[in-house]
């Protein structure tokens, strides 16, 4: 296995990258691309944290085994909802009717296939691992904060109007 | 027969977009949230492919497959991986438990399709007892060809129905059409190089969307050999060069199941109208016999006991056409039926150098016919044609 500091950040941002636009474009018709990313290292002072203005539905899932991590998935609640009905193919008066299940397990999944596909870059790089059960967070105003002993990148993504976020945390302890 | 599928994913959304994929082939879609509710519905169903997640709660899908291929009742069960989970290693360490294939998400439905069709025979639905097409429905017809006068000759002699006819002339280009928009028939070109009609027949016969689309050889007349060679392989059908399109209009609509009936009859103001075209050819004749029966019966049926025969626009009396109205008269007074006739000058006359058709009655037009049916005693039946023809 090489070394978990060959993840760097040019590796990171062409894994998400790839996976995001992937899935974006496979699941959703959509072509999102990188406008900004922040790269904290363990240690860092001061930790990168993401505002919220709006309502938001996060995905999580995590990886595990020669390196280990997680990758929140940040979507704004008017996204979120979009995306959940181009892929089950409802209009927003089913949604409303069929819940915020709905929305969550939509998501969930987007995550899903999201840090799969990030992370079978990581595997194929030599880092074999494999992938959690997603979960989803909710709300407007929570921050997310990280280990110390933990990188985190974060990429924002302009998706159209919209915005999609990839925070994401490694592991550094060998 | 109608296939099951069963998909196993923790994820709803994945079984819902599943089963949207498959909503327009004929086969049932089960659904299990874990590995544990996925053995017990093979078990319970014995499906034909079950579509598998890896990452799942309660028991993950390598440990189902594992079970799946340990149970000698379930082990044949063909299964397909459908997982966000797709790292070299971790692929080839599942595939070695026995998959028959494996998809990584994200996917697009038409490629899950695409893979599933080459386990199961995978039939578009027909949408339940919906009335057929009918001749003037429009329908997309391909032609591969790389001759372009043939596709315009094509197009010039089908250009009366609301057919649309799209050409091509390569088979790449056929295969990227027929992805786009899967065609209601294809004819190929057999004189395409490198026997590319036969390599594209064989494309068109894997692919889900065009594995019943009719193909249908283009061949030179005297090129027999090509001729066996596509009847062999299993062209639906084949059409000789020179083409005659009116064969080529039959053959198409014949092969897309295509009712044609509204050729020949017509119910106009509660009255039952069979009309003859100009040139009653034997194929003619028999696509117009073909319906006699279940269109008067229909007729009589919606309350309708009143039908004209129309054969005004005919150019020359024959056999074929007296058979044929004697059949139609035969079924007017089986089913109680008032009818009258109409012709021009030309089918009057000939009509009275018959002895069989010598006594029949004709007007002029067809409101004249519907003004007077009822009022006209019957044609004589006792003639040797009468007899065949019932």
């Amino acid at each position: 296995m090489p070394a978990l500091a060959d993840i760097n950040e040019t590796l990171t941002r062409f894994y998400i990258n790839r996976a995001v636009s992937d899935v974006f474009r496979t699941m959703l018709g959509r072509e999102p691309t990188i406008s900004q990313c922040f790269d904290r290292m363990p240690g860092d002072d001061a930790p990168s944290t993401i505002e919220h203005h709006r309502p938001q539905i996060v995905g999580t899932v995590g990886f595990f085994g020669e390196v280990n991590g997680l990758v929140y998935l940040h979507l704004d609640l008017t996204f979120a909802r979009i995306c959940t009905c181009h892929l089950l193919d409802m209009t927003e008066a089913a949604l409303d009717e069929a819940g915020d299940d709905v929305i969550n397990d939509a998501i969930g999944e987007l995550t899903n296939m999201t840090v799969g596909s990030f992370k079978n870059g990581l595997c194929d790089s030599g880092y074999s691992c494999k992938l959690t059960i997603p979960s989803i967070v909710r709300g407007s105003n929570f921050v997310i904060e990280p280990i110390s002993s933990a990188t985190r990148q974060i990429y924002y993504f302009d998706c159209e109007e919209h915005r999609v976020i990839a925070d994401i945390l490694i592991q550094r302890d060998e | 027969m109608r296939y099951k599928v069963l998909t196993v994913d923790d994820s709803k959304t994945v079984r819902i977009i599943v089963k949207k994929a498959f909503k327009p082939y004929d086969c049932e879609i089960r659904e299990a949230a874990n590995g544990v509710e996925g053995l017990a519905v093979a078990a319970k169903e014995s499906p034909d492919l079950i579509l598998l997640d890896v990452t799942m709660p309660v028991m993950d899908g390598v440990e189902m497959l594992t079970k799946l291929k340990a149970d000698p009742a379930l082990k044949g069960i063909p299964v397909m991986m459908l997982t966000a989970e797709g790292g070299r290693d971790n692929v080839l360490k599942i595939a070695k438990i026995g998959v028959r294939d494996y998809l990584v998400k994200p996917f697009k439905e038409e490629v899950l399709i695409e893979k599933c069709g080459r386990i199961i025979d995978l039939k578009p639905l027909t949408e339940g007892p919906a009335k057929s097409k009918s001749i003037f429905d429009p329908a997309d017809i391909l032609v591969v060809e790389d001759k372009p006068a043939i596709v315009q000759q094509i197009q010039d002699g089908l250009k009366h129905t609301p057919w649309k006819i799209r050409g091509v002339v390569a088979q790449g280009e056929a295969i990227d059409a027929c992805t786009r928009q899967p065609p209601d028939v294809v004819l190929v070109s057999l004189s395409l190089a490198e026997e590319a009609a036969f390599t594209l027949f064989r494309l068109l016969r894997t692919n889900v969307k065009t594995k019943y689309t009719p193909v249908f050889a283009l061949v030179v007349k005297t090129e027999t050999q090509q001729q066996q060679q596509a009847q062999t392989v299993g062209f639906s059908a084949i059409i000789t060069k020179p083409i005659d399109t009116g064969e080529l209009e039959t053959k198409i609509a014949k092969a897309m199941n295509l009712d044609t009936s509204q050729r020949y009859y017509a119910t106009e103001h509660e009255c039952l109208v069979l009309r003859l075209p100009e040139n009653c050819t034997a194929p003619v004749l028999a696509e117009a016999a073909h319906y006699l029966k279940p269109k008067f019966t229909e007729a009589v049926d919606a309350g309708h006991n009143k039908v004209v025969i129309d054969v005004h626009q005919l150019r020359s009396l024959h056999m074929g056409v007296i058979k044929l109205l004697f059949q139609a008269m035969q079924t007017c007074r089986e089913l109680a039926m008032q009818f009258a006739l109409v012709a021009n000058a030309q089918i009057i006359s000939e009509c009275k150098g018959f002895e069989d058709t010598r006594g029949w009655t004709f007007y002029d037009s067809l409101d004249e016919a519907k003004a007077n049916l009822g009022k006209t005693a019957p044609a004589p039946s006792a003639s040797p044609l009468a007899a065949a023809a019932a």
